[in-house]
């Protein structure tokens, strides 16, 4: 297998060819534009229809009627484009459709700026559209992952027949790293319920409109259950050195690895410090965490937003452990240093012999 | 009709120079229209305090902050609803909307329509250079059939937008065509335009010299004829104008396609302000009107 060098942007459009995507609908905005660019050179030389869209808005639609005749199609945008893609997101996961958004994270909140941030977790997390609805959302931290969940993306689209997000940092977006693809291309099938203009799929109805308040209820149980699937199968997160870990640093995208930085240097001074990094933002890796208060006597967890992916830390941990928080926004990455001395306070105050905490909510 | 104060000291153009120099590139065609809409308030001799300049998103959009007026930085393809509201709440100010194509004629594209539909007094200039430009060179709405841009590697397959044909259609009361390679002709446009009541359209060529190569200055400058350098164009028949907007090619029109003035602007036709602007106006309710309409409400 070989390995090439290239920006995470556009390892997504390779992986989503791969991955049997042949439909891409974008709109230009900085940091993804080269998403929507690799994907207008590339998808004409596989038979795949690239159409740049007059809005966001149009592009998430257009996916809609992509996704609903059975192909495999994708939009990528950032901050200010998801927002506005928010009410198609909300439909195709009303109706069961499946599609892959790439979210290459700005500033914000308004127009912000064009540096990293991750101030996206909770719209894109939480869900910014109307209704009781999730989309599963994958977050990759190396341009080979930007590749590899690209294609996890779209097997998780169609198996859940749901919107997936893979929600990656600006770092992600235009940093370059060797990555090296699948051998082999996926092929996807026609999915039974497309309205493909075959006879079998005559009968076929893409709706989310549910006018019966018992029929609507039925179908958001419905789409509840399938929530709960995923919760329990395709939650994902990497253990770094956790094993022995008594301090936890936690964090995606490129926060993780100058937290796995920090933790190493961390461990060279002889403190057990690991870092756990959740892949799958929903579902939530719960148990992953869970797992670690065995050891863990406390959690830091360190995010590009203001205390947005902490809160899902708390929810998992229920009080287990205290949990800190540190951060940096407006397109500032924290640095290895200033996380290496929160780390260090934190040691002080909970690691030999220190009397147990409360959990202290801290905002820095 | 603008507002027009006889100032105690004359305007020139250094008072509507703004507080931050442009970031556009050298060369840029947006310079041209700066220039000439700073020009044109300088004829008319409007107050800074008196005029708003409203812009989107794009290279052009960041107009407001090169120009000494109110100013209002608003969403990608939103100004005109935003410049709508505040038109509609304080009708007495001049109202100058700002952007390119891919904000005006994208994005926005439905936004425009609506805006020419209702007549709302405001002037929109759109600097189109037929390139997305602030996200280094996607394909516009604008841009030729067959033009290669970054989204359009192997050649665009779609054909461009008419902004002139669109905004006749759709029914705007003043629609024009400038370019920022004729300074005077544009000034004089973007005057008529400011003076006009109800809404005016002016498209306005203003050449990106960094990711277009193929509309230039260059290109432009033997193609673009005045309108009225024709004596015989009259500018208030809809019919002739239409027919003047489908030409393209070795001859491109600029000039006033059309003006009507026949029409009620949108705050001229709204009651409630006939007797002034919302903005300042007192709140009161008269007592037995409140009790009345509570009561129907009951």
């Amino acid at each position: 297998m070989s390995r090439h060098l290239m920006k995470g942007n556009e390892a997504i459009v390779k992986s989503a060819i791969l991955a049997g995507c042949r439909g891409f609908y974008g709109y230009p905005i900085t940091p993804a534009s080269e998403i929507t660019e690799a994907a207008a050179a590339l998808m004409p030389q596989v038979g795949g229809v690239f159409l740049q869209a007059e809005s966001e808005v149009a592009a998430i639609n257009m996916l809609y009627g992509a996704a609903s005749a059975g192909v495999r199609a994708m939009t990528a945008s950032s901050g200010p484009g998801i927002s506005l893609m928010q009410e198609g997101i909300s439909y195709m996961a009303g109706a069961e459709l499946p599609c892959v958004i790439a979210d290459i994270t700005r500033g914000g909140p308004g127009l912000g700026n064009i540096a990293s941030e991750q101030s996206d977790y909770h719209q894109v997390v939480k869900g910014g559209g109307h209704g009781n609805y999730r989309t599963l959302v994958l977050a990759p931290h190396s341009v080979q992952e930007m590749a590899d969940l690209t294609v996890l993306a779209f097997e998780l689209a169609d198996r859940y027949r749901n919107p997936v997000v893979l929600l990656a940092d600006g770092f992600m977006g235009q940093m370059m790293e060797p990555v090296e693809f699948p051998e082999v291309a996926t092929e996807p099938r026609l999915p039974r319920w497309a309205v493909a203009g075959t006879d079998a799929s005559r009968g076929n109805v893409i709706t989310s409109m549910h006018l019966d308040t018992d029929k609507l209820e039925a179908h958001v149980r419905q789409l509840e259950a399938k929530y709960f699937i995923t919760e329990q199968r395709e939650a994902r997160a990497e253990d770094w050195r956790t094993e022995d870990a008594e301090i936890v640093l936690v964090g995606y995208g490129i926060v993780a690895r100058i937290l796995k930085a920090v933790a190493a240097e961390a461990r060279a001074a002889g403190l057990p410090v690991g870092v756990l990094r959740p892949i799958t933002l929903y579902p939530f890796p719960t148990l992953h965490f869970q797992r670690l208060t065995a050891r863990a006597r406390a959690f830091l967890v360190v995010e590009m937003s203001n205390g947005q992916l902490v809160g899902d830390v708390r929810l998992a941990l229920n009080g287990a452990r205290p949990v800190e928080f540190f951060s940096r926004v407006g397109g500032n990455a924290p640095t290895h240093l200033e996380v290496l001395a929160e780390v260090q306070d934190l040691a002080r105050r909970h690691l030999a012999g220190a009397p147990a905490e409360e959990e202290l909510i801290v905002h820095v | 009709m603008a507002t027009i104060i006889e100032s105690p000291k004359s305007l020139t153009q250094a008072d509507f120079k703004g507080r931050v120099d442009p970031d556009w590139c050298p060369g840029c065609g947006d310079f041209g229209v700066l220039a000439a809409v700073q020009k044109a308030l300088v004829e008319l001799q409007i107050p800074n305090h008196q005029i708003v300049t409203v812009s989107g998103i794009g290279c052009s959009s960041n107009f407001p902050g090169f120009i000494e007026t109110y100013g209002m930085h608003t969403l990608h393809g939103r100004s005109l609803p935003v410049a709508t509201g505040l038109k509609m709440a304080n009708h007495e100010l001049t109202v100058l909307v700002t952007g390119g194509d891919g904000d005006g004629l994208g994005i926005g594209g439905n936004h425009l329509t609506h805006t020419m539909r209702r007549n709302v007094d405001l002037t929109y200039i759109i600097m189109d250079n037929q390139i997305y430009g602030l996200t280094t060179g996607q394909t516009s709405p604008t841009s030729r059939l067959g033009m290669k841009t970054k989204s359009t590697p192997h050649g665009n397959i779609e054909g461009p937008i008419n902004p002139i044909t669109m905004a006749l259609a759709a029914g705007a009361t003043f629609v024009a065509r400038g370019f920022s390679g004729e300074q005077k002709h544009l000034t004089e446009l973007i005057r008529l335009a400011i003076q006009h009541k109800g809404f005016s359209f002016l498209d306005v060529f203003s050449p990106c010299v960094t990711y277009n190569k193929d509309n230039t200055f260059q290109w432009f400058r033997p193609r673009v004829k005045k309108l009225e350098d024709d004596p015989a164009y009259d500018a208030t028949d809809w019919l002739a104008a239409m027919e003047k907007s489908t030409l393209w090619g070795e001859e491109i029109p600029i000039g006033r396609f059309y003006e009507r003035t026949d029409l009620p602007s949108l705050d001229q036709a709204e009651p409630v302000l006939k007797d002034g602007p919302m903005v300042g106006r007192s709140a009161h309710i008269d007592p037995a009107v409140a009790q009345s309409f509570i009561e129907e409400l009951m």
